[in-house]
């Protein structure tokens, strides 16, 4: 027992030292692509490792009308919940650590620890433009909530259906690509689910056209105007892993397959090539669903932003869910 | 929580440092949740006293300060105050020169046009748009650079004419620059004007009604915005303008009704782009051979300038509008008054009635629709004074008779 | 929806970007030293955006033309010039000098030029080079 504990704690530690490291990587190549979309050449991969190296070695400036132990705990709370979201999701072939403790369920609800944390070190940051930012958050959260959820009913629902046991697990999803699980007009549905949760990752990310909370033109900054030094490296750091976070996500629902078995690779290889496999696929993601998105689009107001998931995206997630169970209908009907 | 501590709204502050606005001024908003309710602002942050340096120095040194007063209209002021003296000396400036001034002025118009869309689409959020425009911005800069010697502070209106003359070397650069930019603005039209994300944001935001734009004499294209017919370039003819054929651009000129909002801001800024590109056109084609300056010996201007004696409004359509100076000369060197008068301050107030009801996240592109430019209007700062730095009309009253009680020494 | 904008950044991410470089790839730890190496050939530098033709940058002066008329400091609008008594010569602030290039227009000896020196940025303004005379 007690070597299972030491073993799980080893490679949480581990996991959260890598990922860490590969969501800075993720913000690098996330400012390099959009620069070059932009016609410019744009810092180099390694510049948000610069930039946390910059912010930890300055001071936190705490405000004088804020709160300071929950402006302080903020940024903890927000990369400490992010990072255990990281060890819920499979990385290529290997398992998630914590997989035996929680399912999407617990994934869906950490995901919104970390703006919960925002909003909370925003209203304790006793300015007026957080106060605005901290409002725009909690609204917007409420607003994505929507599509993000029916997506993920729909995906369990599927699962079930199809006599998958734990069908709430993300293990059981990577192993049942769900693609394989789905006829005809299931697969439409699939892919409405897929362009919604693409949607709702940049609102998650708070990137623009979702980036209301923070808006540097009206708000300079929203819910961080007042973090400074190693609280808005902390939210960086954060902001690296949730983007990792979203992207595995995304991937282990629709893009569970790995690579190795078809080179014919085994154990530590397999799980290298595969952890590799699985980075590429969520830069790709990212690329398409954050990057190209924050670069071609104008931010919206906020009140666009409800419309949008609450009405369109939040259609959207239904339309999917009902395909899924008009697809099984039909299919067992035949 | 008590009614009316629910019902007390808050105070947003905006400026005089933001990054939505590229010039210092303060917002005050009174906020209900997201919508503004009561809006005022504060100019006079930026003032620099550059109307007592002038009155300390002779017109053809003025001429260049002028140039400093903004950053991007380098043309305006020094065009319009040559133009004031001018009258007050009685020069007749020759054709060629007046043909040189209007092709700057409309590259000019150009650049300005193209910095101001890059603003708008920063404050939006899509800057994209904002590295697009101001990418294809530099190619109207090298021109200038290529005619006058200088990217922003050209220097090129000397009282009496130009400096320099359009040598038939850098017609072609001139046209290659213009056929890029026709090439370009179906493209840009595209991007600003079809694009969903920004046609949401700006259609129904920000309006002024024709009345409002009538009775606030806003000017230039906030005015046009509104279905306001007013051009100085049409209404005044100077310079070249005379010889050509120039219709104001109204949003109606791209289909549809006018709104006086944001979008149709949009749609008159960029259609005089297209139409300073055919004015300048028009211009090489038909500019007539002779001089450019009615007295090359500077000293020359400098004694006639001394003789004068006289007062006289210079005027010019800049890219914001109509800009005025005034000019009061008495036989000295230095001109005995010296008024500037922006674009910008005709249409400062229009701010008001477009921002009460529209919500905070509008704030920074309505700021930024009518074009201000802070550094060109700001000709007054109260720095002393007690709790207010505004003086009414009695306070004026008040400290005009204690100085005049002051100076009798009673 | 119409976003045009997408495709275009999308062409856009296939073609070279419109940055101007800095003239060396990463800042060097000395400058001088850097420069020195670009003399003899061993780094390479990106060489700064061509000037046009009648550019306008730091004033020149050809003292022994000078015939100390003053009418430079008539006209210049920044009081750039200073006008120096003993010698009958002038001497030029180029950090308060506005580049307007009147001063060239007026001197009946035209010894006033413009060159296109134009990186006269530095933290003294009464170091050597801000001085002409």
């Amino acid at each position: 027992m007690l070597t299972v504990i030491l073993q799980t704690v080893a490679a949480a530690v581990a996991f959260s030292v890598i990922g860490i490291v590969v969501g800075l990587f993720l913000l690098g190549i996330d400012r390099r692509i959009s620069a070059r979309m932009q016609a410019r050449i744009g810092p180099i991969l390694i510049q948000p490792f610069y930039d946390i190296r910059k912010l930890f070695s300055k001071d936190n400036i705490v405000p004088e009308n804020a709160i300071p132990s929950i402006f302080h705990a903020a940024p903890i709370v927000a990369l400490a919940s992010s990072i255990i979201v990281l060890l819920y999701l499979p990385i290529g072939s290997m398992m998630p650590i914590l997989g035996g403790y929680g399912d999407l369920i617990l994934v869906m609800y950490l995901l919104a620890v970390p703006s919960l944390a925002m909003v909370a070190g925003g209203f304790a940051s006793g300015s007026p433009y957080a106060t605005v930012g901290s409002q725009r958050e909690m609204v917007s959260m409420i607003a994505y909530e929507l599509p993000l959820a029916s997506a993920v009913i729909a995906i369990a629902w599927l699962l079930y259906s199809s006599g998958i046991s734990d069908p709430f697990t993300l293990q059981a999803i990577v192993e049942n690509p769900v693609w394989t699980l789905v006829g005809p007009i299931g697969f439409i549905g699939l892919v409405v689910l897929m362009l919604t949760l693409a949607w709702v990752t940049p609102a998650e990310l708070s990137k623009i056209p979702f980036d209301s909370p923070e808006a540097e033109t009206e708000l300079a900054g929203g819910l961080l105007v007042e973090y400074s030094g190693k609280n808005l490296g902390l939210f960086t750091v954060a902001q690296g892993v949730k983007t990792l976070v979203m992207g595995g996500l995304a991937v282990a629902i629709f893009f569970p397959w790995n690579i190795s078995p078809l080179l014919g690779l085994s154990s530590y290889a397999a799980l290298a090539v595969d952890a590799v496999f699985f980075f590429l696929k969520v830069v790709l993601l990212m690329i398409i669903s954050v990057t190209a998105i924050r670069t071609g689009l104008a931010r919206f107001r906020i009140t666009h932003v409800v419309t949008i998931f609450w009405v369109y995206l939040g259609l959207a997630g239904l339309l999917g869910l009902s395909l899924i169970i008009l697809d099984s209908v039909v299919m067992g009907v035949l | 929580m008590s009614d009316e501590m629910k019902k007390k709204p808050y105070v947003v502050p905006i400026g005089p440092i933001h990054p939505a606005l590229k010039e210092p001024v303060q917002f005050l908003f009174e906020m209900e949740g997201e919508v503004v309710k009561k809006a005022d602002f504060a100019p006079g942050q930026t003032h620099r006293g550059i109307e007592w340096m002038g009155m300390r120095r002779n017109p053809v040194q003025i001429v260049h300060l002028t140039d400093r007063i903004c950053g991007i209209c380098g043309v305006t002021h020094s065009l319009s105050f040559a133009r004031a003296v001018e009258q007050i000396v009685d020069i007749e400036v020759p054709a060629r020169a007046d043909y040189i001034r209007v092709i700057i002025a409309e590259l000019e118009r150009i650049q300005s046009h193209l910095l101001w869309a890059g603003v708008a689409a920063h404050e939006l959020g899509f800057d994209t748009l904002f590295y697009l425009a101001w990418r294809v911005r530099e190619d109207s800069l090298d021109v200038i650079e290529n005619i006058t010697g200088n990217r922003i502070n050209y220097g090129l209106v000397q009282i009496g004419g130009v400096r320099r003359d359009i040598t038939p070397e850098q017609h072609p650069v001139i046209h290659k620059c213009l056929d890029g930019y026709r090439d370009l603005l179906g493209k840009m039209l595209n991007l600003f004007l079809h694009d969903t994300t920004i046609s949401i944001r700006c259609k129904d935001t920000g309006k002024l009604s024709f009345e409002e734009a009538l009775h606030l004499c806003t000017v230039g294209p906030t005015a046009r915005a509104s279905g306001v017919v007013k051009d100085v370039r049409v209404d005044y003819p100077y310079a070249a303008y005379g010889d050509l054929d120039i219709t104001p651009i109204l949003p109606s000129a791209y289909g549809g009704e006018i709104n006086g909002d944001v979008y149709d801001r949009i749609v008159v800024r960029l259609l005089e782009i297209e139409q300073s590109i055919g004015i300048i056109e028009t211009c090489l084609k038909e500019m007539p051979e002779g001089g450019i300056i009615w007295e090359p010996k500077l000293p020359k201007l400098l004694a006639a300038c001394k003789k004068a004696h006289g007062e006289a409004i210079g005027r010019h359509e800049a890219p914001r509008g109509e800009c005025t100076h005034y000019v009061a000369m008495d036989g000295n060197e230095a001109p005995a008054m010296w008024k500037v008068k922006a674009s910008s301050y005709s249409n400062l107030h229009s701010w008001i009635p477009m921002l009460e009801g529209e919500q905070l996240a509008d704030v920074p592109i309505i700021v930024a629709s009518i074009d201000p430019c802070l550094s060109c209007t700001d000709r007054v700062a109260v720095v002393r004074g007690n709790s207010s730095d505004l003086l009414t009309k009695e306070d004026l009253h008040r400290l005009s008779v204690e100085k005049t009680r002051r100076i009798q020494g009673c | 929806m119409a976003l045009p904008m997408i495709r275009e950044i999308f062409t856009q991410l296939f073609r070279t970007p419109a940055t101007n470089q800095f003239p060396a790839r990463h800042l060097p730890k000395s400058v001088t030293e850097f420069l020195k190496k670009v003399g003899s050939g061993e780094a390479r530098m990106i060489p700064p955006v061509a000037t046009p033709p009648a550019f306008r940058g730091k004033i020149q002066y050809d003292r022994d033309g000078c015939i100390g008329c003053k009418l430079c400091l008539k006209v210049c609008p920044a009081h750039a010039i200073e006008f120096i008594p003993e010698t009958k010569r002038v001497r030029i602030y180029v950090a308060s000098c506005i580049f307007c290039g009147q001063c060239n227009d007026i001197c009946p000896k035209h010894v006033l030029t413009m060159s296109d020196e134009f990186l006269l940025a530095t933290e003294d303004r009464f170091a050597e080079n801000q001085i002409v005379e």
